[in-house]
C-alpha cells in the first residue's frame, strides 16, 4: 500500500498530492518533486520514435532509505507517482502496476467530467476515495 | 558545478607533495620575524618550482619533473590531529573558519545555467551585502580573484579541501606526508654558526630517532639535512657570512648547504616603495588563529550564544537546528525560536576592529624584489640539488632491496604463508575486521618498503612505477588482511592510475569505492575516507561521471560532521545540475539539505545562499508547501544574518500565497512575520512599510460623497438618496442618469449642455471614473475598503486610517500662475508628525478595531474624510495596525477599466485611469434634504392621498431652481403653480372631511346628476404646464415628467425649510411600483465647479385593485331637442363600473361620488340613469351601470378644456382644480404621446385642408372619416371607498379616468394587460410597412346618421272608403363628418330576403323613391316621405337605404349607411 500518491501535471506542478502521515507531508512533497527528475530522465531515455509504444509504467524511480518511489507517465505527460514504504516487502511490481492502472482510470474519469477544467487541482471526491483505498490506512 | 581553480591533475598533485621540515635557530627566527613571518612562511610563496627538474628512475631513464611543489613546515612535535581518525576540535574549527571566511565574491559574473525551463543563477550576488568583516579582507579577496583567469563557483569548498588536505595527519600506513628532508637554518649573526648547525642536526636526529615523539613522522631513517645560513643584509657582516658559508661548503658539501641573504631593505628606507605581498594569500588560511579573525567569527556565529563554531555546539543551538531538514517548525517550538531570534536582535554591536590587522597584513616589509628572487633561487637549488637527488637515491636503494628480495623472500614469504598460514588467515581476518588498527607492520617491514617506494615515486611524478608498486602492495596487504594498509594502497593505486600520462588503463573507480568503504566501515577513519572521496569525486567529475560523483559524495554525508556533510551535499547538488540532462530538482533538493547542514554547522550565510539557490527551482511552480518551507527558512536565516528586509520579503511570500498550510502553521508564520516586521520598522523610521495582509480588493473600493443619512426622523421620512448600503445596479444607474439628463435639459431650456456629467455620489468599479470626482468642502468623503483574509487565522486590524495627500487650491480666486505655484505644496499625512498641521485641511475618522475572520470577505471598513478647504485630494492608501503593534500601510491602487476603443488598445492590454480616489474639493454648494410626511406605502388604484414634503437647505449657500423628475410623473402633483381657480372658493368643510378635493355642497333640493356644473380650464394652468409647454412643441420626451417645485420665492435660504402639500394618486396598475424621484437644485451663486446637485428618492407603492370602469359612447338616434342649436351634438355615454377590489384590502364598499367629463369638444350633460338610488354603491364584485348624455361644447370653448361635473352624491367636487385636474392632465400626457403620430398629422392636415378646399388623397379621406367617428371625451369617475381599518371607518377617495376616443368602442380605465406581447415570435425579416390606411367600410358607414320621425301609432278607418292609409314620415339626415357628402336615398330598395317578400302587410313608399343630395359639413336635412299602408298592423319603417360617399371622391362608390334601428309604426283600424 502506498504512503503517498501524487498526480503531476505536464508542466510539473502538482494536481493532486495526498500522503498518509500528515505530519510529514512536506517531506513527501520534496520526494515527489525530486522524483520528477528521474521521470524526465526515463522519458527522455526512450527515443522519440519509440515514444508511442512506450510503456507507461516507469517502474522504480529510486529507492530512498525509507521509501520506494514508483512512476507512471500517461501519454499526455501527466505523471503519477506512488511512494511506498520500503519495509513493505509484500508489495510486488504487479500490484504497483495495477495501482497505477486504477489511478489512471480514475484520473481519466476526472478528466471526462465536463465541469473539470484541465489543469486545475483535482478535487473529485470519487478520485479521492479511490486514492484513499490505495493508501495505507493510518491507524 | 563547482568549477575549480585547478585542474584535477594539478589538484591531486598538489594534494601530495614532498614534505620538508624546518629547524630554525633563535637568531634565524629573529631575522625572519622582521617580516612578520617565520622561516617556513617566508618560503611558502616560492615553493612551487617554475622550472623543470630531471631525475633518473630505477631503470636509469631520465624523467622530467614538472611543476613540482614542495611543502615546507616547521617541526611541530605535538600531534595536531589524533591519529584515531576523528578530527580534533582545533582542526574542525580551523576548517569551519576557512569555509566561513570564504564567501561568494561580490559582483562576480553571474553564472546562469539553463536547465530545461529553469534558469538558475548559481553564483547569485544578492546575498553578499553587508558582510561585517568584509572590508578587512577586501584586499586579499580581490587579489585572489584577479590573480586567476576565472573564479571558482564554490571557492569555500576548495578552500576547505585545501586546508583539509594540508592538515591531514600523518599516519603510519602511508608515507606521503612524512618529512623527506629537514632544513637546518642558522643565522650568520650567530657567534659560531657551525656549532649551531651541529646542535640543530643533533636535535633533528633526536626528534627522529629517540622515539620520544610520534610526531612528526619521517619518511626515511636517514633524512636529508640541508644547512642554510641565513644572512640579514641590513645587520650582519656580509663577508663574515661568506666566509662561514665557505666553511660550510667544506663541511657539508656544496650541495648540502646554502647561504640565503635576506632583508636587504631597511624598514625606514623604502616605505613608499610598493612591494608585492605574495604571502597574504597563503597566510590568511593558515593563520586564522589570529585574534582578529576569531573576533569576527565570533560575531558572525553567536547565534547559539557561544563562539564555538563546528558541529560540537550544535546540541546547544536549540530546536532550530535539531529538527529534521524537511520539517517545518511546529508551532510548539516557535516560542523558543523566537527567543533565539530576539537574542540575536539584541546583540547589534559592531564587531570590534583590532588594530593588529594593519600589522598582520604587512608581510615581508624588509624584503626587496631581489630578496624574493634569492629565496626562489634557494628553493630551486635546494630541490634540484638536494631533494631530488636524495629521492632518486632512495628510490634506487629501495628498488634494489626489493629486487634482491623478490626472487627469494617474496616467493618464500608467500609460500610459507600458503603452507603454514592456512589456518591463520581466517582467524586473523575476523580479528582484523573487528579491530583493524590491531595489525601494525613494523616500520621496516618489507610490505611497507614497497609502499614507501611507491609513495616516493608518486611524489616525484613517476606514476607508472608508483602504480605498479601500489598494486603489488595492495595485493600483499590484502593477503595479510591489513585492511587499512590495503585501502591506502588501493586509493593511491587508483589515483596514480588516473595520473598516468596517456592513461594506459581506465580509472579503477571500484578501487576507490573499496577504499572509502574500508576506511569508513572497517577503520572508522572518516578523515581518510573523506580524503579519498574528495579525490575520487574530483576524478569522476573530470570524467563527466557526475551521477557517480554525486552518489559518492552523498554517501559521505554523515551525522558526525555537519560542515562536511553540507559541503559535500552542495557539491553533489552541483553534480546533478552538471549532468548531461541536468537534474534541476535533485539539485534543488540537495541544496536544501546542504543548507540545512550549513545552518546546523553555524554557517548561516552559506545556508541562506543554499536555500536561495534552491528557491529558484521551487519558486512559482505550484509546490506551495515546499515553497513555504524554503521561504520560511530564508526568512529566519536572513533575520539572523541581519538582513531584515530579505526576511520580511520571504515571510511575506508565505503569507500572501494561497497557503495550504494548516491554521496553526499559518498562525505561527504570522507571528514570526509580525515579529520580524516589527524589528524592521523599529530600525528604520523613514516611511511606513507596506504590509501584505490582509489583501485589499482595491477595485472593489467604493467612495461615497456626502453625509451618512438617517432615513427616518420621527414621522418624517428622509429621501433615500444613495447610500453605501445599496448595491450598484446598472439599469437603475442608467435610469437615474436619464432622469437627470431630462431635468437638466428642462432647467437649461431644453438643451443638455455638452459638458453634462451625471452626478455620481457613490463611485465603484462599475461607474465611470474617468474624471476627477467633485466633492464639496465640509462634506464628508467616505471610503469603503474591501478586505480579504487569505489565511485561516483571524487577523486583527486596529487604528485604521486613510493616507492622503492634499493640494490646496482656491477656486474662487482667479487662478494666476503664482497662486497655483504657491498653493501647490502638497500636504500629506504620511508622516504622523505632520498630522496637527494637516488637520486644518482634512479631518479623518479612523476605525479603532477591526477583526478579519479567516477566509472571509469583510467589506465593512468605511473610513471618513472631512475636507475643510478646497483643493485637490488624493487618497493614497491605508494605515493600520496589524496584530497588536505592527503598524504599516497598504496603498490603494485602482486600475481603470481595460481600454477597448482603438485598434492599438484592442491588441494591447492597456487600462484607463481611475480617479475614484482623487476627488477635487470644491467650494460649498447647497445641500438639500427632503423629508416626506404622511407618505403612504399602499394605495388603491386611482386613490388620491395628500401628503407633505419638507425641503430643507442644510448648507450655508442659498438654493434655487428646485425641480423634480420622476419615472411616474402621474403619481404625484404639487398642485398648479398659479392656482388660479377663482371659480372655486375654498369650502371649509372640505378640510374637515380631510378630503383631498375641493368640494361644494350641492344646493339642497337639486336632484343629483340632473345638470352638470361646467367649468372651463386651460391646460397650461396646471402643474404639468412647464413640461408640457416644452413637450408640446415637439420633443415630447425631453420635458415630460419634470415638475418645478413651487417654493416661496423660488429659493431656499441657508438653513431654511419649507413644507409643501403633495397629492398622490395610486397607480392604475395593481402591484408594487417602484417610483423614483430626482430632485434637482442649483446654487444661487453661479459659476461653481458643480453646476447643479441632485437628490434621489425611491419609494415603493403597493397598489391594490379598486374599480374597473368601462365606458362606451354611442350616437344617440333620437332627434335633437328643439332648443338645441348645435346640430347632431348629442351622444350617449354608458359607464360600467365594477368593483374588482379583493376583499382583503378591507374595503367595504365603493361609492361613485361623481362623474365628470373633460374634453375640448364634449361635455356630460346630464345623467339619464333610470335608477332611483342616486348614490351608486358597489360592494365587492358588484357591477353598476351609469348612463349619461353628452353634448358638444360651444365652439368658442374649443381651445379650453371643459370640465363638467355630475355629482351623484350630496356634494360637488370641483374637478377643474387641484388635484383632480392635475392628475387628469398628467394622465393625458402619456395617452397623447401614445397616439400614433400619423393620426396627429392627418388631423392637422385635415383642418388645414378644410379651409382651403378638399385636396384629396387617401389619407385625407381616412382622416375625415375617422374624425367623424371620433369623440375626444375623458370621463373622470370620482369614488369614495369605505374602508374599515382598526375598527374605524375611513373614507378613501380616488379618481379613475377613461378616455373615450371612438364611437361605439369600449374604453377601459385599466389598460388591458398586454400578455401577448411577451411571447412575440422572433422576427428575422424586417416587418412589412403597414398597408395604406384606407377607411374601412365600417368606418365609412358612419358618415350619415339617419333618423325617421313618425307618429308612433296612426289610426285609420280602413273599412270606409279610403283603403289606403298614408302616413307622413320625416327622414332626418345629419352629416357627422366635416366634409361634404353625397347622399343617395333609395326607397325602392327592398330587403333581399325572400321571406320578407312574402310578408303580408308590407307597405310601400309613395312619391319620389330616390333622392340625391349633397350634405355640407354637419348639415342636417329633412326629407318628407309618405308611407302607404294597406292594412292595420305593425310595420317596420326602417327600409330606406341611405348611401353616402364623400363629395370629392368621384371614383368611390357609395357606401350603404348603417341602418337605423327598426322603426316600428302601429297602424290601427279606427273603425
Amino acid at each position: 500500500m502506498a504512503v503517498c500518491i501524487a498526480v503531476i501535471a505536464k508542466e510539473n506542478y502538482p494536481l493532486y498530492i495526498r500522503s498518509v502521515p500528515v505530519q510529514n507531508e512536506l517531506k513527501f512533497h520534496y520526494t515527489v518533486h525530486t522524483s520528477l527528475d528521474v521521470v524526465e530522465e526515463k522519458i527522455s531515455a526512450v527515443g522519440k520514435a519509440m515514444a508511442d509504444q512506450r510503456e507507461l509504467y516507469l517502474g522504480l524511480l529510486y529507492p530512498t532509505e525509507d521509501y520506494k518511489v514508483y512512476g507512471y507517465v500517461t501519454n499526455s505527460k501527466v505523471k503519477f507517482v506512488i511512494v511506498a514504504d520500503s519495509s513493505n516487502t509484500s508489495l510486488r511490481d504487479n500490484e504497483i502496476r495495477s495501482m497505477f492502472r486504477k489511478l489512471h482510470n480514475s484520473f481519466t474519469d476526472v478528466m471526462c467530467n465536463p465541469f473539470y477544467n484541465p489543469g486545475d487541482t483535482i478535487q473529485s471526491k470519487a478520485f479521492d476515495s479511490m486514492v484513499s483505498a490505495m493508501m495505507v490506512q493510518a491507524s | 558545478m563547482a568549477q575549480c581553480v585547478q585542474s584535477v591533475q594539478e589538484f591531486i598533485q598538489d594534494s601530495f607533495v614532498p614534505m620538508v621540515a624546518v629547524l630554525c635557530s633563535e637568531d634565524a627566527e629573529k631575522v625572519t620575524r622582521k617580516n612578520n613571518l617565520n622561516f617556513s612562511e617566508l618560503l611558502r610563496p616560492f615553493c612551487r618550482l617554475t622550472s623543470e627538474g630531471h631525475m633518473r628512475d630505477p631503470s636509469n631513464q631520465l624523467q622530467v619533473v614538472k611543476n613540482l611543489r614542495i611543502s615546507v613546515n616547521n617541526v611541530v612535535t605535538r600531534p595536531s590531529v589524533p591519529s584515531s581518525g576523528v578530527p580534533g576540535h582545533a582542526h574542525r574549527r580551523l576548517l569551519s573558519e576557512v569555509v566561513l571566511t570564504c564567501q561568494p565574491a561580490e559582483g562576480g559574473v553571474a553564472n546562469v545555467i539553463t536547465a530545461g525551463d529553469y534558469d538558475l543563477n548559481i553564483s547569485d550576488r544578492s546575498l553578499k551585502a553587508s558582510v561585517p568583516w568584509y572590508s578587512d579582507w577586501r584586499d586579499t579577496l580581490t587579489e585572489l580573484s584577479t590573480s586567476k583567469h576565472y573564479t571558482a563557483t564554490t571557492p569555500w569548498f576548495e578552500a576547505y579541501r585545501e586546508s583539509f588536505l594540508q592538515s591531514m595527519p600523518a599516519s603510519d600506513h602511508e608515507f606521503l606526508n612524512h618529512y623527506l628532508a629537514c632544513l637546518l637554518v642558522v643565522s650568520s649573526s650567530e657567534a659560531v654558526p657551525v656549532e649551531k648547525f651541529l646542535k640543530l642536526s643533533q636535535e633533528q636526529h633526536r626528534i627522529q630517532h629517540s622515539g620520544e615523539y610520534t610526531n612528526p613522522k619521517w619518511f626515511i631513517p636517514n633524512t636529508l639535512k640541508y644547512y642554510v645560513l641565513l644572512h640579514d643584509m641590513s645587520q650582519g657582516d656580509e663577508q663574515r657570512a661568506d666566509s662561514v658559508y665557505e666553511d660550510m661548503k667544506q663541511r657539508y658539501g656544496a650541495q648540502g648547504c646554502y647561504l640565503l641573504k635576506v632583508n636587504s631593505r631597511t624598514a625606514a628606507a623604502g616605505a613608499d616603495e610598493q612591494i608585492p605581498d605574495p604571502w597574504s594569500q597563503y597566510l590568511h588560511k593558515s593563520s586564522l588563529q589570529t585574534p582578529v579573525v576569531v573576533n569576527n567569527t565570533a560575531v558572525e556565529n553567536n547565534v547559539g550564544g557561544t563562539s564555538e563554531v563546528d558541529g560540537h555546539d550544535s546540541e546547544e543551538k536549540g530546536s532550530l537546528d535539531n529538527t529534521h531538514p524537511l520539517q517545518l517548525d511546529t508551532p510548539s517550538d516557535t516560542p523558543g525560536s523566537l527567543d533565539a531570534l530576539r537574542a540575536v536582535a539584541v546583540e547589534t554591536k559592531p564587531p570590534p576592529l583590532t588594530t593588529g590587522v594593519a600589522a598582520a597584513t604587512s608581510h615581508g616589509a624588509c624584503l626587496t624584489l631581489n630578496d624574493h628572487d634569492r629565496i626562489r633561487l634557494f628553493i630551486q637549488e635546494f630541490t634540484f640539488r638536494g631533494l631530488l637527488p636524495h629521492i632518486e637515491k632512495n628510490i634506487r636503494q629501495l628498488n634494489d632491496q626489493l629486487v634482491s628480495r623478490k626472487g627469494l623472500s617474496r616467493s618464500l614469504f608467500s609460500a610459507t604463508k600458503k603452507w603454514f598460514g592456512g589456518g591463520k588467515v581466517p582467524e586473523k581476518s575476523i580479528a582484523e575486521l573487528k579491530n583493524t588498527s590491531g595489525l601494525l607492520y613494523p616500520p621496516e617491514a618489507p610490505e611497507l618498503q614497497i609502499r614507501k617506494m611507491a609513495d616516493l615515486c608518486f611524489l616525484v611524478q613517476l606514476y607508472d612505477l608508483a602504480y605498479s608498486c601500489y598494486h603489488t602492495a595492495k595485493k600483499d596487504f590484502l593477503s595479510d588482511q591489513a585492511m587499512l594498509y590495503a585501502a591506502g594502497a588501493l586509493e593511491m593505486a587508483a589515483v596514480s592510475a588516473f595520473l598516468q600520462v596517456g592513461a594506459p588503463r581506465p580509472y579503477p573507480a571500484h578501487y576507490m569505492d573499496t577504499a572509502i568503504q574500508t576506511y569508513r566501515d572497517v577503520s572508522k577513519n572518516m578523515v581518510l575516507a573523506e580524503r579519498c572521496a574528495l579525490l575520487s569525486a574530483e576524478v569522476l567529475k573530470s570524467q563527466a561521471k557526475y551521477s557517480d560523483a554525486a552518489t559518492l559524495l552523498i554517501k559521505m554525508t554523515s551525522e558526525d560532521s555537519d560542515l562536511r556533510s553540507a559541503l559535500l551535499l552542495e557539491q553533489a547538488a552541483h553534480c546533478f545540475i552538471n549532468m548531461r540532462n541536468p537534474m534541476v530538482r535533485k539539485f534543488a533538493f540537495h541544496m536544501i539539505l546542504a543548507g540545512h547542514r550549513f545552518s546546523k554547522a553555524g554557517q548561516k550565510r552559506h545556508a541562506l545562499r543554499c536555500y536561495c539557490q534552491a528557491m529558484q527551482v521551487y519558486k512559482g511552480k505550484g509546490w506551495s508547501l515546499a515553497e513555504d518551507h524554503i521561504n520560511f527558512t530564508i526568512g529566519r536565516q536572513s533575520f539572523t544574518l541581519r538582513q531584515p528586509e530579505n526576511a520580511v520579503t520571504a515571510f511575506r511570500h508565505i503569507l500572501t500565497n494561497d497557503s495550504q498550510q494548516t491554521s496553526t502553521q499559518q498562525g505561527a508564520f504570522l507571528r514570526e512575520y509580525l515579529y520580524v516586521y516589527k524589528n524592521v520598522t523599529g530600525a528604520c523610521e523613514v516611511a511606513l512599510p507596506q504590509l501584505p495582509l490582509p489583501c485589499i480588493n482595491s477595485s472593489a473600493t467604493r467612495v461615497y460623497f456626502g453625509h451618512e443619512r438617517r432615513l427616518a426622523e420621527g414621522e418624517k421620512q428622509a429621501a433615500t438618496h444613495v447610500s453605501l448600503d445599496q448595491e450598484f445596479d446598472r439599469d437603475l444607474a442608467a435610469m437615474w442618469q436619464d432622469l437627470e439628463e431630462q431635468v437638466v435639459a428642462a432647467a437649461k431650456r431644453g438643451v443638455v449642455p455638452a459638458t453634462f456629467q451625471s452626478t455620481q455620489c457613490c463611485l465603484n468599479s462599475q461607474t465611470d471614473n474617468l474624471r476627477f470626482p467633485l466633492a464639496v468642502v465640509e462634506e464628508p468623503i467616505i471610503v469603503e475598503v474591501v478586505f480579504r483574509n487569505p489565511l485561516k487565522v483571524p487577523l486583527v486590524l486596529s487604528d485604521l486610517s486613510l493616507l492622503w495627500k492634499f493640494t490646496l487650491k482656491d477656486f474662487n480666486r482667479p487662478q494666476t500662475q503664482e497662486d497655483s505655484v504657491g498653493d501647490a505644496v502638497p500636504i500629506s499625512n504620511e508622516k504622523e508628525a505632520s498630522v496637527p498641521r494637516v488637520r486644518v485641511c482634512v479631518t479623518f475618522v479612523s476605525i479603532n478595531f477591526f477583526c478579519l475572520i479567516p477566509l472571509c470577505l469583510l467589506p465593512q471598513a468605511r473610513l471618513k474624510l472631512l475636507p475643510h478647504q478646497t483643493g485637490q485630494l488624493n487618497i493614497l492608501g491605508l494605515v493600520y495596525n496589524l496584530g497588536t503593534s505592527v503598524r504599516g500601510r497598504q496603498d490603494l491602487e485602482i486600475q481603470g477599466p481595460r481600454l477597448n476603443q482603438t485598434k492599438e488598445e484592442k491588441t494591447s492590454v492597456s487600462h484607463g485611469p481611475d480617479r475614484r480616489l482623487d476627488p477635487t474639493i470644491t467650494p460649498p454648494m447647497p445641500l438639500l434634504e427632503v423629508f416626506f410626511l404622511q407618505f403612504p406605502t399602499a394605495l388603491l388604484c386611482g386613490e388620491i392621498r395628500k401628503a407633505y414634503v419638507e425641503f430643507c437647505n442644510m448648507s450655508r449657500v442659498t438654493l434655487c431652481g428646485l425641480r423634480v423628475a420622476s419615472t411616474h410623473p402621474d403619481f404625484f402633483t404639487f398642485g398648479s403653480s398659479s392656482l388660479a381657480t377663482p371659480l372655486t372658493p375654498l369650502s371649509p368643510t372640505s378640510f374637515e372631511n380631510c378630503s383631498a378635493y375641493k368640494t361644494l355642497a350641492t344646493p339642497p333640493g337639486a336632484t343629483p346628476g340632473s345638470v352638470a356644473a361646467v367649468t372651463l380650464v386651460s391646460e397650461g394652468d396646471f402643474g404639468s404646464g412647464t413640461g408640457l409647454r416644452g413637450g408640446v412643441s415637439g420633443a415630447g420626451t425631453g420635458g415630460k415628467g419634470i415638475t418645478e417645485i413651487p417654493l416661496g420665492e423660488g429659493t431656499l435660504k441657508p438653513g431654511e425649510s419649507t413644507q409643501l402639500p403633495m397629492w398622490l394618486r395610486g397607480p392604475d396598475q395593481e402591484g408594487v411600483h417602484e417610483i423614483h424621484f430626482l430632485f434637482y437644485y442649483e446654487s444661487a451663486e453661479k459659476g461653481g465647479k458643480i453646476s447643479h446637485r441632485v437628490l434621489r428618492h425611491t419609494v415603493f407603492i403597493c397598489a391594490s385593485r379598486s374599480l374597473s370602469v368601462r365606458a362606451t359612447a354611442c350616437r344617440s338616434n333620437t332627434l335633437p331637442e328643439e332648443e338645441e342649436e348645435e346640430r347632431n351634438g348629442s351622444m350617449l355615454v354608458f359607464v360600467d363600473v365594477e368593483n374588482i377590489n379583493s376583499s382583503e384590502a378591507g374595503v367595504r364598499e365603493f361609492h361613485i361620488a361623481q362623474v365628470s367629463s373633460s374634453s375640448k369638444q364634449w361635455r356630460l350633460h346630464k345623467c339619464i340613469n333610470p335608477a332611483e338610488d342616486k348614490d351608486c354603491k358597489l360592494t365587492s364584485r358588484e357591477r353598476g351601470k351609469l348612463c349619461f348624455r353628452a353634448t358638444r361644447c360651444k365652439p368658442l370653448q374649443a381651445e379650453k378644456y371643459t370640465f363638467a361635473d355630475l355629482s351623484l352624491g350630496n356634494e360637488l367636487i370641483i374637478t377643474s382644480t387641484t388635484p383632480c385636474a392635475d392628475f387628469f392632465f398628467r394622465r393625458c400626457q402619456p395617452l397623447e404621446s401614445l397616439r400614433p403620430p400619423v393620426a396627429m398629422e392627418t388631423q392637422g392636415r385635415h383642418s388645414r385642408s378644410q379651409g382651403v378646399g378638399h385636396g384629396g388623397g387617401d389619407k385625407d379621406i381616412a382622416g375625415v372619416v375617422r374624425k367623424c367617428n371620433e369623440v375626444d371625451l375623458d370621463i373622470i369617475i370620482l369614488w369614495k371607498a369605505f374602508v374599515v381599518e382598526d375598527n374605524k371607518q375611513v373614507i378613501l377617495e380616488g379618481q379613475l379616468h377613461v378616455a373615450l376616443q371612438t364611437i361605439d368602442k369600449e374604453a377601459c380605465s385599466l389598460t388591458p394587460k398586454e400578455e401577448a406581447q411577451e411571447m412575440v415570435l422572433l422576427k428575422f425579416k424586417p416587418e412589412l410597412p403597414p398597408p395604406m390606411t384606407r377607411p374601412s367600410m365600417e368606418q365609412l358607414s358612419h358618415l350619415i346618421k339617419t333618423n325617421l320621425q313618425y307618429p308612433e301609432s296612426y289610426s285609420h278607418p280602413f273599412n270606409q272608403k279610403r283603403y289606403l292609409c298614408m302616413v307622413p314620415v320625416t327622414l332626418t339626415l345629419s352629416n357627422c363628418s366635416l366634409a361634404q357628402v353625397d347622399v343617395i336615398i333609395d326607397l325602392r330598395h327592398k330587403t333581399t330576403s325572400p321571406e320578407s317578400l312574402e310578408v303580408h302587410g308590407s307597405f310601400t313608399w309613395l312619391g319620389q323613391t330616390q333622392f340625391k343630395m349633397q350634405l355640407g359639413a354637419q348639415e342636417v336635412m329633412r326629407v318628407q316621405l309618405r308611407a302607404c299602408f294597406l292594412h292595420a298592423g305593425v310595420y317596420n319603417l326602417g327600409t330606406p337605404r341611405v348611401f353616402a360617399k364623400l363629395a370629392d371622391q368621384g371614383a368611390m362608390c357609395e357606401t350603404s349607411q348603417q341602418t337605423a334601428t327598426p322603426a316600428l309604426i302601429i297602424i290601427i283600424n279606427s273603425t
